[in-house]
C-alpha cells in the first residue's frame, strides 16, 4: 500500500471575514505529483501555505507527512516551499545563497543536487558570483527554485513555478521534478496555470473552484 | 520524520557564514558621518533633557503642581505610545533575508530568535531607564527625599523604569502570534495615553487634582522606591523567562510576515518615507475587510476622484477620534514645559498636529504619488484632481488647529476667542504642507545616490521643505501662539498667507 504523504479533511480556512477554502478533501502519495489548478483567487496559494502550516485552518484536519504541520526542524527539514521570491542576503552570491541553503540543512542525507550542478542546471553558470539583485525576474525564479532543490525534502510546495521562466526551461523543470526529485520518493505539490508544464511533469490535475476541490483530477493532459 | 539535530549546524555557523561575506570595509568618512550623528543627537537631546532634569534638584516652589502633573502625564503617554510603536515593528522581527533563509529551515528556532529578543529587551530597557528618571524628575520635587540620596533614587527609578518597560515590551512579544491579544494590547496602550492626556490637561484647569496627583508623589518613600525597583527587576526577569520558554513555538507564518512587514517600515522609517510607511499601514488596515460598495455621487471628474478619500475617512473614524483627542497636545505640552522653550514647543506641537490633521485627508494622494498608473486609467486633469483633493485636508486641519486653539483658551494658556478664527483661516497653509508630504515621492534606497558626510542628503532635503512650506504658510498664527498674543493684524496677514502659500503650492505643482 502506498504512503499518504498528504490527507485534507473538511478544511475551511479564511482571511478576515472572507472564507477562501471551504470544505477540501485532497488525499496525495507519497512519490507522486499534484498540479493544483483553478481560475486566480480560487484559493491555490492558500491551500499550499496551510499545508506548510503557515495559516491556521478554521475547521478540517490536515496531515502532512503523518501529522499535522508542527512548525518545528524536524518538518522543515522534511518540507521545503517556494511561493513568493524571496529576501536576498545583500552582499551575497547566486552560489553562496545555494551554499547558505545545504549548510542550514547540513548534514546532507536524501536526494539533493550539489550547488555546481544546480547552477548549470538552471542556466546560471554566467551569473553565479552575481548578486541576485542583478539577475533578471526569470533568474531570480530559477534561483528560487534551485535554492528548493540544493537540500533533501520530502515534499515540495511550489507556487507557480512557472512564473517568469521561459517555455523551454518550463519542460527542463518538469522532466527535473518527475525524473530526479519524484523518482527519488519525493512528493511535489504546485499551483500552476500552466497546463502544458503540468502535463510535462506528469502530474495529477486537482481543479480548485470556489474554495472546493471541484475535480480530484487525473493524470495526463488537460482537456 | 526524523531529525537528526545531534549534527545539524549551529546558527552561529550560518550567522558566521553570512557575516564573512557580508563585510565592507568602513571608510573615514563614514566614522565621521556617524561620529557626527551621535554628537548633534547628544547635544540636542541634552537640550531638550535638560529642563526636566534640572527638576530634579528642585524644590517644590520651582515647579507648580500643574506642571509636574502634566509631566508625569507626557511619560506616561510617551510609554504607551513607545509600546504601540513597538507593536508596529513586531516587537519580534527579524530581518526579511533572515525569515526567508533561516526561518523555514531545520536550524533551531530559539537560536535564530533569541539575538531578535535581546535587542528587543535591550532596547525597551533603555528606553524604559530614561523614562522613569524622567518619571523621578517630573515627580522630583514632591518627593520626601534628602539631596545626599539623589543618585539611589535615579538609580531605582532608572531600575524601575527598564523593569517595567522591559516587562511591557516582552507582553508584546508573547501577545505577537495572537491578532486578538495584540488588539487588547494595543486598546490597553491607546486607553492609558489617553487617560494620561486627560489627567495632564485637567491638573492645569483644576488645581485640586493636581494637588491631590502631587501629595501622592509625597507619599512614595525610599522604602518605596526599592521595593518598586525590586518588584520591576523580578517582573521583568520573569518576562525574560516566559519569552525565552516561548520561543522554539514561535509561529513561523507570524514571525514571517510581521518580519516582512517590519522589514520594509523600518526601510520606511529611516528614510522619513512617509507614503511608504502609511502604504504599508494602509494595506495592513484594509486587508481581510468586506465592505458594502456604493454608487458614487455626482460631481465633476476632479471632484469624484478626490470623493475617495472622504469615503475612506467615513469607513474610517478610528483616526478621526485619534485626531479629536491629539488637540489636547499643544495644552498638555503647555502645561508640563516652563521657560523659553515654552512657546515654540506649543507652536511645533500646533504645526505638528495641524499638518498631521491634513495628511489623513490625503491618503488616495499618497497612493497616487507612489503609483499614478490609477489616475492615470481613470483619466483626470493631474491639476484638477489636486485642487479638488486639496479641500478635505484644508477641511481637516481647520478642525483640528480650531479645537486645538479652543482648547488652549479653555486650559488658560491663551486668551481671547481670536484664536479659534486664526487657526480656521491658517489652516490652507497647513494644508499645503500636508499635500507636498502626500505627494512625496517615496525614495528608493537603491537610487537615492551617495550621502556626503558634509552635504544635506536630497530625500532628506525634500521632506525638510514640506516642513519649511507649513512654518510659512502658518507663520503669522505661529509667531502669534509663540509670543500668547494675536490680534486683527495677525489675523488679516494669516488670511493673505495662506491663500498665498496654497494657491501658490496648487499652481505650481499642477504645471
Amino acid at each position: 500500500m502506498t504512503d499518504l504523504a498528504v490527507v485534507v479533511r473538511g478544511m475551511r480556512l479564511g482571511y478576515g471575514q472572507f472564507v477562501v477554502l471551504d470544505e477540501v478533501d485532497l488525499t496525495v502519495a507519497e512519490g507522486e505529483i499534484v498540479a493544483v489548478t483553478g481560475v486566480n483567487g480560487a484559493g491555490k496559494s492558500t491551500l499550499l501555505s496551510c499545508l506548510a502550516g503557515l495559516h491556521r485552518q478554521l475547521a478540517g484536519t490536515l496531515t502532512v507527512l503523518g501529522s499535522p504541520p508542527r512548525d518545528d526542524a524536524a518538518f522543515w527539514r522534511a518540507v521545503a516551499i517556494v511561493a513568493d521570491l524571496p529576501t536576498w542576503y545583500p552582499g551575497l552570491t547566486v552560489r553562496e545563497h545555494l551554499d547558505l541553503v545545504r549548510l542550514t540543512h547540513s548534514p546532507i542525507r536524501g536526494w539533493c543536487l550539489p550547488a555546481d550542478e544546480l547552477i548549470d542546471t538552471f542556466g546560471l553558470a554566467a551569473r553565479a558570483d552575481a548578486v541576485p539583485l542583478d539577475l533578471s525576474s526569470g533568474q531570480r525564479q530559477r534561483l528560487s527554485l534551485a535554492a528548493a532543490l540544493a537540500r533533501p525534502s520530502r515534499l515540495l510546495l511550489l507556487d507557480e513555478p512557472e512564473q517568469s521562466l521561459d517555455a523551454g526551461f518550463r519542460q527542463e523543470l518538469a522532466g527535473l521534478l518527475r525524473e530526479g526529485y519524484a523518482a527519488n520518493g519525493g512528493t511535489v505539490i504546485m499551483a500552476t496555470h500552466d497546463a502544458d508544464f503540468a502535463a510535462a511533469a506528469g502530474a495529477r490535475r486537482v481543479l480548485l473552484a470556489e474554495g472546493r476541490v471541484a475535480a480530484p483530477g487525473l493524470a495526463g493532459p488537460t482537456p | 520524520m526524523t531529525a537528526p539535530a545531534a549534527e545539524a549546524t549551529s546558527v552561529a555557523a550560518v550567522r558566521s557564514f553570512v557575516g564573512s561575506r557580508q563585510v565592507r570595509r568602513r571608510a573615514w568618512y563614514d566614522w565621521y558621518a556617524m561620529g557626527f550623528a551621535v554628537v548633534l543627537f547628544a547635544v540636542l537631546a541634552s537640550d531638550i533633557l535638560a529642563e526636566p532634569f534640572s527638576r530634579l534638584t528642585a524644590s517644590p516652589g520651582a515647579s507648580p503642581p500643574a506642571q509636574a502633573v502634566a509631566g508625569a502625564a507626557l511619560v506616561v503617554g510617551a510609554a504607551a505610545g513607545l509600546l504601540v510603536l513597538a507593536q508596529t515593528f513586531g516587537p519580534l522581527a527579524i530581518s526579511p533575508a533572515d525569515a526567508s533563509w533561516l526561518l523555514l529551515s531545520p536550524l533551531n528556532r530559539r537560536a535564530v530568535l533569541r539575538r531578535p529578543l535581546t535587542t528587543t529587551a535591550v532596547l525597551a530597557a533603555l528606553a524604559g531607564a530614561v523614562l522613569g528618571v524622567l518619571a523621578l524628575a517630573m515627580a522630583g520635587p514632591y518627593l520626601p527625599r534628602t539631596h545626599h540620596e539623589l543618585w539611589a533614587w535615579l538609580v531605582l527609578a532608572a531600575i524601575s523604569g527598564a523593569g517595567f518597560f522591559m516587562a511591557a515590551a516582552l507582553t508584546a512579544v508573547l501577545a505577537q502570534p495572537s491578532r486578538r491579544r495584540r488588539g487588547r494590547l494595543r486598546t490597553a496602550a491607546a486607553t492609558t495615553s489617553a487617560a494620561a492626556v486627560l489627567v495632564g490637561v485637567a491638573g492645569r484647569r483644576w488645581s485640586g487634582l493636581a494637588h491631590t496627583v502631587t501629595a501622592g508623589f509625597g507619599h512614595i518613600s525610599y522604602l518605596t522606591a526599592w521595593v518598586l525597583a525590586a518588584i520591576a527587576l523580578a517582573t521583568a526577569c520573569g518576562a525574560v523567562l516566559t519569552a525565552r520558554r516561548m520561543l522554539p513555538l514561535f509561529p513561523a507564518g507570524v514571525l514571517r510576515d510581521d518580519s516582512v512587514r517590519a522589514g520594509r517600515t523600518r526601510l520606511a522609517a529611516s528614510f522619513l518615507n512617509v507614503p511608504l510607511l502609511t502604504w504599508v499601514a494602509e494595506d495592513n488596515r484594509w486587508r481581510g475587510q468586506l465592505l458594502a460598495s456604493r454608487s458614487w455621487p455626482r460631481l465633476s471628474p476632479a471632484f469624484t476622484l478626490a470623493w475617495a478619500d472622504w469615503r475612506r475617512l467615513g469607513r474610517r473614524p478610528a483616526p478621526l477620534a485619534v485626531l479629536a483627542a491629539s488637540t489636547l497636545a499643544p495644552a498638555l505640552v503647555a502645561a508640563a514645559i516652563t521657560g523659553h522653550a515654552r512657546g515654540l514647543t506649543i507652536a511645533a506641537t500646533v504645526l505638528a498636529g495641524a499638518v498631521a490633521a491634513g495628511t489623513q485627508g490625503a491618503a488616495a494622494l499618497r497612493r497616487d504619488a507612489n503609483d499614478p498608473t490609477l489616475r492615470r486609467l481613470l483619466g483626470v486633469n493631474a491639476g484638477a484632481a489636486l485642487a479638488a483633493r486639496a479641500a478635505l485636508p484644508a477641511l481637516l486641519s481647520a478642525a483640528w488647529l480650531t479645537l486645538a486653539l479652543t482648547v488652549l483658551v479653555l486650559a488658560g494658556v491663551l486668551s481671547g476667542w481670536l484664536w479659534p478664527a486664526l487657526g480656521l483661516v491658517a489652516a490652507p497653509g497647513a494644508a499645503a504642507a500636508a499635500l507636498r508630504i502626500a505627494r512625496a515621492e517615496p525614495i528608493d534606497p537603491s537610487q537615492r545616490g551617495p550621502d556626503t558626510p558634509i552635504s544635506t542628503p536630497p530625500w532628506l532635503a525634500t521632506r525638510a521643505i514640506s516642513a519649511l512650506l507649513g512654518v510659512i504658510g502658518c507663520y503669522p498664527l505661529l509667531t502669534a501662539v509663540r509670543a500668547g498674543r494675536a490680534d486683527g493684524g495677525t489675523l488679516a496677514a494669516q488670511v493673505v498667507l495662506s491663500a498665498i502659500v496654497l494657491g501658490g503650492y496648487l499652481f505650481f505643482a499642477s504645471r
